[in-house]
């Protein structure tokens, strides 16, 4: 098993490498949930401002 | 005339966002399974390279993010090309969201380059061709976003940084052949030499397949902004009620 971690030594480079690279994966998709969901609260909002202005 | 209605679908938004919503999870769910899939292959069942033993594993973070950070820029010059052309709404919205994707997948590219260059070049930095011209996406990414946020009129904000993106697509040729038009401290693509494959197939398909991921994954999170900028774009349209009840 720490043979696995250590990859022939490589390991110091190569784990903080995939840390970084699947990290931004999952940030991405984090961020994009995120706005999506402000977005919709936004546009909620809107729309409910616009019903009492117009009633 | 089939092209056309699928020419005319893709610049309505209601149909593109429910579109979107449906897809969504399909994308999100493929990529998911992919991407576990090809990190046990590449990290566990591929064998070490004879050169650069386990650091050579650094290919199943790096490359896709490289890739990627090209990809994303291509999607939105194309994206930005036809708003500016058929002057559609909905590509331009594509194009907005493309951007800061790109953009952390440029950040991920160079670092993950940074991480693989110190134990094998002996630095992490070199001004060589390919970084740099790596490292000028990543600029063209916050010049878009920059001006973007810079300019107020969302139709106005919408043409010019189309243009910005359309021209900058001349980069992306630069950085992909940039390897083998100077003389590179970065290496020649591993996947496709003279047409044939020049990996072993057990570190070859872990490879092809996180390339695989990758692209579902830019489709699931495109998906997922496209349809915030619609929402944000369309103020009052009817349909949005529809989608939000």
């Amino acid at each position: 098993m720490s043979e696995f971690f250590s990859m022939s030594g490589y390991g110091v480079y190569l784990w903080p490498a995939f840390a970084l690279g699947f990290g931004v994966v999952i940030i991405n998709l984090v961020m994009a949930l995120n706005t999506l969901s402000q977005a919709k609260q936004e546009a909620k909002r809107r729309l409910e401002m616009n019903a009492e202005r117009t009633s | 005339m089939a092209t056309w209605t699928w020419f005319h679908r893709f610049g309505s938004p209601p149909w593109v966002y429910g579109f979107a919503a449906r897809w969504t999870p399909w994308f999100g769910g493929a990529a998911a399974i992919a991407m576990l899939v090809a990190l046990y292959g590449g990290l566990v069942l591929a064998p070490e390279d004879y050169q650069q033993k386990d650091a050579f594993r650094m290919v199943y973070v790096h490359a896709p993010t490289a890739w990627l950070s090209m990809m994303v820029y291509t999607t939105m010059a194309v994206a930005a090309a036809v708003g500016l052309i058929w002057r559609m709404k909905v590509a331009h919205a594509a194009a907005a969201a493309c951007a800061p994707v790109g953009a952390w997948f440029t950040v991920a590219a160079l670092g993950t380059g940074m991480l693989w260059g110190k134990p094998m070049w002996g630095a992490y930095w070199v001004w060589d061709p390919r970084l740099t011209a790596e490292l000028v996406l990543l600029f063209l990414y916050f010049g878009y976003m920059g001006l973007r946020a810079g300019i107020e009129d969302p139709v106005k904000a919408d043409k010019a940084s189309a243009v910005l993106a359309v021209v900058g697509v001349v980069n992306i040729p630069i950085i992909k052949y940039s390897v083998e038009w100077w003389n590179s401290l970065h290496q020649t693509p591993t996947v496709m030499k003279m047409g044939k494959p020049t990996m072993d197939t057990d570190m070859l398909w872990p490879l092809l397949l996180m390339f695989l991921a990758f692209a579902l994954y830019f489709a699931t999170v495109l998906l997922i902004r496209l349809r915030a900028e619609l929402l944000r774009r369309e103020r009052n349209a009817s349909w949005i009620r529809e989608v939000l009840s």
